[in-house]
């Protein structure tokens, strides 16, 4: 209904939106200063008693269809559990138990689509908070929307840009820039002189993330022996891996997209390499991954933002989730319902459903108990980058088809398989 | 390092019988009916979603599903010449490009909406088996897929020597009118080579799938080695798009273990390049058969 009146705006010429725009703050604060009044007069003394309070609107951004779509329509269903979740316990109850209202949109992996319906999603309702939406160059331009907008965005993506000049975004797990790191500190679990081979797909997310690697290896202690970009879609990883035998390495840090790993996974098996891999995130520590690769997955590495085991909370919803999709929560999908209940903290605080002050009461966010603790180290403070100041990530083995914690040593929930 | 050179041309080898499968059916439609099938990859594509279903819903092992795939996507390519390809064969060739062009989007987005963008594979007990012969491995799953690939090519140059059908394809496709003088029906040859053609890009996509992921996309990785076979092995050469195949599948290995792993295709289009420069109808230009 509204879409068709969004649209009349943008087609304007620029200077009718710029009157539009400017229009804005000063209905906003009529409708402040006419909500403080009529909350004073008819809120202050009578009780709510018998009045449904308003629900409270949470905008949710995430690419439902397209190629990113399998861990979108994850995250979409995590969402409605956590809102789910939180308002079965009693809703906002500052703002008289106050519902939690999601409003889903689907960003289609695009990142101009992406433009557009968060603008959507802020200009067409009253929303307190946005969360989404997982892939980080969906988020950095969601980011950038809700910024000018001075709308609070939550977000579990790890890019390190999104802690850049940024007010309103906040994103309480660990970055990328942590996941490199914790790769390599895992190398030195499975071997006392680790040798670690890189492999990765020439694009911007490959070269990125492996020079990452390549700068923090001397001060971890972590030789690479072999540095090796690839070209993605490959159609036979073999002649790759032959490479990775004769590099002598015992590590394999693939830096890759499913597919390409599948394959890479299968020719080590059928080389007979006894080297350990690690995968790193994404779709790697996904429950198809298990169901693409079956047994050959068996004790391989790789780091996530958060794992359904990091907490008995966290297995709670594991369950719950389980329950409803069939499969196991999944980092983005677990770490979503912890964000869910950030929000909900602040809303409680803030005891309003103003965006402004919602941002306010998530920068003041300390919590190490309950569902929004729910993270690797169990704690969630933001420091002025929106970064959570205790967020780290955990290292993760497939055992026995189960997707276990083993690093670091605080958060292990099973030992480091060294195969 | 003899070992190494060995393991590369092995694993060059038994992909190149897959891009040979893909290269033959272009070859085919190419010298008998005369247009260039750019879609030919989203066939592929359709054969494995063929064995990827019957495999994950009846148990078919996906090699076996060859016996359903290759009869379907036979009919189907009869089908399709009967109804689209024979409407724009002409002397004007931009609507046969713009028909397979169209075709090729329009599978791919078809079944882009069907089956998601998701990966799909097929775990069978030889996936991640290999045979070990001293420093040496040959993965199981591949080295079937190359032997069918062989024994197909070699069943289709049968076929185009040895019947009297597989005769009348090669007569049409040196001479159209003076076959059709001879008492040849071009549109009952046509739509044969295309099914047949067809056939074995089905063939192809149930032989990747125990070792390769289905997705909407898959086609287009293998079409492209396809399309370079076919020029390097001259254009409507049965022969020289096996032979052109196979050579492309050891060139990329080798260019991966020696040059590097993201020049892979560099190696292969520098061969093309040169072959172009030196022999510009292909390797196979001599003696120009089938």
């Amino acid at each position: 209904m509204t879409k068709p009146r969004q649209q009349s705006v943008s087609n304007r010429q620029d200077h009718g939106a710029h009157r539009i725009l400017s229009m804005r703050p000063s209905r906003r604060k009529f409708l402040k200063t006419a909500g403080t009044a009529v909350a004073a007069g008819a809120f202050g003394a009578v009780p709510l008693r018998g009045w449904a309070a308003d629900p409270v609107n949470i905008g949710a951004l995430y690419p439902t269809t397209g190629s990113m779509a399998q861990i979108g329509v994850g995250c979409v269903a995590a969402a409605k559990l956590a809102v789910d979740m939180v308002n079965e316990a009693g809703g906002i109850k500052s703002l008289g138990g106050a519902k939690l209202n999601l409003i889903i949109s689907d960003v289609q992996s695009d990142t101009t689509v992406t433009r557009t319906e968060t603008d959507r999603l802020i200009t067409g309702n009253k929303l307190s908070a946005i969360h989404g939406c997982y892939a980080s160059a969906l988020t950095l331009i969601a980011s950038e929307v809700c910024e000018r907008a001075k709308m609070p965005i939550i977000t579990g993506s790890s890019s390190d840009q999104l802690n850049k000049g940024r007010r309103f975004t906040f994103t309480p797990f660990a970055r990328a820039s942590q996941f490199a790191k914790a790769q390599l500190q895992m190398a030195k679990l499975v071997s006392e002189q680790p040798k670690v081979a890189v492999i990765f797909e020439n694009t911007a997310f490959g070269t990125s993330t492996s020079n990452g690697l390549k700068e923090l290896a001397p001060a971890e202690g972590v030789e690479i022996v072999m540095f090796e970009p690839y070209s993605a879609g490959f159609t036979d990883a073999s002649p790759l891996i032959n490479k990775v035998k004769a590099s002598g390495a015992n590590s394999l840090f693939s830096l890759s997209y499913l597919n390409d790993l599948i394959l890479i996974v299968r020719t080590v098996k059928q080389v007979g390499l006894n080297v350990a891999i690690n995968g790193g995130s994404g779709g790697f520590v996904m429950p198809d991954f298990y169901k693409n690769v079956g047994n050959a997955a068996e004790g391989l590495q790789g780091v996530a933002h958060w794992n359904h085991d990091v907490s008995d909370d966290a297995q709670k919803v594991n369950v719950e989730f389980k329950k409803r999709t069939g499969e196991f929560a999944f980092e983005y999908a677990g770490g979503l319902v912890a964000q869910t209940f950030m929000l909900a903290d602040a809303l409680e605080r803030a005891a309003s459903a103003d965006p402004q002050k919602v941002r306010e009461a998530l920068s003041t966010l300390d919590v190490s108990s309950g569902y929004a603790a729910m993270a690797p180290g169990g704690k969630v403070k933001f420091g002025p980058d929106g970064k959570n100041v205790y967020g780290k990530p955990v290292g993760v083995q497939w055992q026995n088809a189960d997707l276990v914690s083993v690093f670091p040593k605080e958060d292990a929930r099973a030992p480091l398989l060294k195969t | 390092m003899l070992e190494t050179i060995v393991q590369a041309v092995i694993n060059g080898l038994l992909i190149g019988g897959i891009y040979a499968l893909v290269s033959i059916g272009v070859t085919l439609i190419f010298g008998v009916v005369k247009i260039v099938n750019f879609a030919q990859g989203e066939f592929v594509m359709i054969g494995m979603y063929i064995s990827f279903y019957l495999a994950t819903q009846f148990g078919m092992d996906p090699i076996l599903s060859l016996v359903v795939t290759m009869p379907a996507l036979f009919v189907i390519g009869v089908l399709i010449q009967h109804f689209l390809i024979r409407r724009v064969l002409g002397p004007n060739d931009m609507p046969q490009i713009f028909l397979t062009f169209a075709l090729s989007l329009l599978l791919l987005n078809l079944s882009l909406m069907l089956f998601s963008a998701n990966y799909r594979t097929v775990h069978t007990s030889y996936s991640d088996e290999a045979w070990h012969l001293g420093g040496l491995y040959i993965p199981v799953a591949k080295l079937i897929a190359f032997v069918v690939a062989m024994i197909l090519s070699a069943a289709l140059w049968i076929f185009l020597h040895a019947t009297d059908l597989g005769r009348a394809m090669r007569a049409a496709s040196q001479n159209r009118d003076v076959a059709t003088l001879m008492g040849i029906n071009p549109n009952r040859v046509f739509a044969v080579a295309f099914g047949a053609a067809l056939a074995l890009a089905g063939a192809a996509g149930s032989l990747l799938m125990p070792f390769y992921s289905a997705y909407p996309f898959v086609g287009q990785v293998f079409v492209l080695m396809a399309f370079v076979a076919v020029v390097l092995g001259t254009l409507g050469n049965v022969l020289g798009a096996l032979i052109a195949s196979l050579m492309m599948g050891i060139a990329e290995s080798l260019g991966i273990q020696f040059v590097g792993a993201d020049s892979g295709l560099i190696v292969v289009f520098a061969m093309l390049l040169l072959t172009l420069a030196f022999k510009p109808n292909g390797l196979g230009s001599r003696r120009l058969r089938s």
